[in-house]
């Protein structure tokens, strides 16, 4: 293999604004792949991740947001990191193997040896040169990411299941109701070219069936697929399905962590995830005080270097900071997001909470919930520019934004 | 003729559907909620309207330029970067109001639904000759709101008294002022209260009037109220006899129908509904004191009542709503389901049943 001479792409798919309403309210203000997990965008880590691929030439984020709310994150992270990232808008939806299949010119553009796949959603340590290699030596066309889950919770989860010995994909069984596989597909891929073939394939049979309905009254009446356009591909159930078992997909195991983030409990949970990893990957980016010069810190914090953190303060674990946050004297955070230019007055304790931008709160007022980050108000989150008053309680509770708290609250979702 | 819109922010207590809309371009009766009180000022000689806004959404310019060209008036957004309270803006619109001519301009609360006697209010405010007029409101709760004291047979204005323990009166600021341009003066660029501080004052000089509001009333700020508020204002167009009220076999007391809506067979409407531009009533529907918003779909055999329904939502077949149930922009509930009281926010489906009232995000 002249690995000099191989490209690899990547393609990060990122969603759109009404799929996934799961996570209001904070999707209220900004598109999910935007939000901040320890102090850097949710698509900024799958991103850094790619940049660790040898002869990576183009990052492509597909998604169905508007590209003007993606064009100042694209330009400065592509300044940051050096690799060209780019933002592609699509049209209409065409399933998760049909929205790659639809920028394919575009993606072999670079003529790529290999393509990275990724979900923006996953949480992940993305152990993407190992993936690779392993990828070289399987020799498929395609390598999945797979992670072993409890047997309690796989089923809401793709279960594969694997040759022990040559990591072969045998089987795939999508969120099924009977347990498979404690493996689950963790939504990170590598393909060669033959994927495009692949999903063409798909497309082509999908026609040849739609012309069939309209001779046979018989196949018209058949469920499957009815209702699915030609050009709508699913990666898992059409492409991935259909071909285990025949040496072309093979299935690549991490030992690290991994977390979906579907609602904003889950990003609190992975911002603590990443701000662990960054102790081993850039421990320079964690905070540290003892409380003399600095605010007392305990456990993995982020400080954007913007914000203001009184001395008094004691914060952490899991406290991640955004910029021109002031955070003042005696103020205790344990397992939070801060957003940019929020203020927590004196002596104020927010735990298990998400404090959106531009919000206040006021002396000796408490923030805070159970910390079960599946609960619906497991989390406390405050939308953007919300006052909590001096001395108020909030308790398990959901605050939309421009609201103003002067009584205390517990288990409300407030509009 | 001049006259300042008080607007204000985010609208949060009417959200679900101001997610979706800014507050003064949500409908109300089939036509946004500003345009009631735009078109009130525009129908006695107001030449220009400013409504004074805490923050400026898109969109909201394009329908402003519509209004302007299809009403003949000038609009005007008069936008704080802080909050100035319910008197500041005032100030800060100061010169859009005064014209050198004298005259009083009006301020009306862009929540407040009423028939807008502003005629009457004009000469009321010549024949007392004081400073400023005020419209208040017979209500049964007053301590609910501000009370306004006044002398019954002048309506000269004593004195105000805000969410009173005791009674002390039932006349309740209705959010319609007659201003002369002097009161301006009165006013500093900062946030300010004109009920805590403006008017008080001016009362004490007993230049401060007040008239009772004939006919109805409602701050429709809030869905309950928006509720409630239909009903007055159909009843109002009923005593009025408009002919734009709907009738047939299928409508039962005050209904509003868009011309471009169709109702199925076998349907009963009413009492105070509302139906947008658009909809859809498939037959066997039945709606009872409900808005239906404009490109809402009711399939056949569903049953609504007390609730509003969100631009292009669907109810499906068989389904029941009720009891407050607000559905945001784009919301689709589902065959057969019953919902009690579910607020939900826009784009969202409703696969099952919502048994007690819940906020569905």
């Amino acid at each position: 293999m002249g690995s000099t001479e191989e490209r690899i792409v990547a393609v990060i798919m990122v969603g759109g604004p009404t799929k996934g309403t799961r996570f209001r309210p904070l999707s209220l203000n900004i598109p999910k792949p935007l939000f901040p997990l320890a102090g850097q965008a949710m698509v900024h880590h799958p991103i850094s991740a790619c940049k660790r691929i040898p002869n990576l030439a183009q990052i492509y984020l597909i998604g169905f947001y508007e590209e003007r709310e993606f064009a100042l994150f694209v330009s400065s992270v592509s300044n940051e990191l050096r690799v060209p990232v780019r933002y592609l808008k699509e049209d209409k939806p065409h399933g998760s193997a049909g929205g790659l299949y639809n920028f394919r010119d575009l993606i072999m553009e670079d003529n790529p040896s290999h393509i990275v796949l990724l979900n923006c959603d996953v949480c992940c340590s993305f152990p993407l040169p190992d993936m690779l290699e392993a990828h070289r030596r399987y020799g498929g066309m395609g390598t999945i990411l797979v992670i072993k889950v409890s047997p309690e919770s796989a089923y809401q989860f793709g279960e594969l299941v694997a040759d022990p010995v040559t990591n072969e994909l045998l089987h795939y069984a999508e969120k099924p109701e009977t347990f498979v596989s404690d493996r689950i597909n963790c939504g990170v891929y590598i393909f060669t070219p033959d994927i495009f073939t692949a999903i063409q394939g798909v497309s082509t049979q999908r026609k040849d069936r739609a012309t069939l309905r309209r001779v046979s009254s018989f196949e018209a009446l058949q469920p499957a697929n009815r209702s699915l356009p030609t050009d709508f591909v699913r990666l898992d159930q059409d492409i991935l399905s259909p071909l285990t078992g025949k040496k072309q997909l093979y299935v690549y195991e991490t030992m690290d962590f991994w977390e979906q983030i579907k609602n904003p409990g889950m990003s609190l949970k992975s911002s603590g995830l990443y701000l662990a990893q960054f102790r081993f990957t850039s421990p320079h980016l964690l905070a540290s005080g003892d409380g003399t010069k600095n605010a007392t810190i305990t456990g993995d914090v982020f400080i954007h270097p913007s914000a203001k953190v009184h001395p008094t303060a004691k914060i952490g674990p899991n406290v991640s900071i955004s910029a021109n946050a002031r955070i003042g004297a005696g103020v205790r955070l344990v397992s939070c997001i801060i957003l940019d230019d929020v203020e927590i007055q004196e002596n104020a304790v927010v735990i298990h909470a998400i404090i959106g931008w531009k919000s206040s709160i006021g002396r000796w007022s408490r923030v805070q919930a159970s910390g079960d980050y599946n609960a619906k108000l497991g989390v406390t989150i405050l939308g953007e520019s919300v006052t909590v008053e001096d001395e108020v309680v909030v308790i398990n509770s959901i605050v939309l934004p421009n609201k103003t708290l002067n009584v205390s609250v517990q288990e409300e979702i407030i509009l | 003729m001049k006259a300042l819109i008080l607007v204000g922010g985010f609208g949060t207590r009417l959200r679900p559907l101001t997610l979706s809309y800014p507050k003064p371009l949500v409908d109300f009766a089939n036509k946004p909620m500003i345009l009631h009180q735009i078109e009130a000022l525009e129908a006695i000689g107001v030449t220009e309207v400013v409504l004074a806004i805490s923050y400026q959404p898109e969109g909201m310019l394009n329908f402003l330029k519509e209004f302007e060209k299809k009403l003949g008036i000038k609009i005007t957004c008069s936008q704080e970067t802080e909050p100035l309270g319910t008197a500041g803006p005032l100030a800060l619109a100061r010169d859009y109001l005064v014209d050198g001519s004298g005259e009083p301009f009006f301020v009306l609360n862009s929540d407040v639904i009423s028939e807008y006697p502003l005629k009457q209010m004009i000469e009321f405010h010549k024949s007392h000759g004081g400073e400023a007029s005020i419209m208040v409101t017979k209500v049964d709760e007053p301590s609910k709101y501000g009370v306004v004291v006044l002398e019954e047979s002048t309506g000269q204005v004593e004195r105000f008294v805000e969410k009173p323990k005791l009674f002390v009166g039932n006349k309740i600021n209705a959010g319609i002022y007659l201003l002369d341009p002097s009161v301006l003066d009165r006013i500093e660029l900062r946030p300010t209260s004109i009920e805590k501080e403006v008017f008080p004052k001016i009362a004490k000089e007993k230049k401060l009037y007040a008239m009772v509001l004939p006919g109805f009333w409602m701050d429709i700020g809030q869905p309950r109220d928006y509720i409630t508020g239909l009903r007055l204002y159909l009843d109002s167009l009923k005593k009025k006899s408009s002919p734009k009220l709907a009738f047939g076999p299928h409508i039962i007391g005050n209904v509003l129908v868009d011309e471009s809506a169709t109702i199925g067979e076998g349907c009963l409407i009413g009492p105070d509904v509302a139906i947008g531009p658009g909809c859809v009533v498939e037959s066997g529907v039945r709606l009872s004191r409900c808005t239906v918003m404009r490109g809402v779909r009711i399939k056949k055999h569903a049953c609504v009542s007390s609730s509003i329904i969100g631009w292009h939502s669907t109810v499906g077949q068989w389904a029941r709503v009720e009891n407050m149930t607000i559905l945001g922009e784009d919301v689709h509930v589902g065959d057969e389901i019953y919902t009690n009281g579910g607020v939900v926010l826009p784009h969202k489906e409703i696969k099952s049943s919502i048994l007690k009232p819940e906020i569905v995000m």
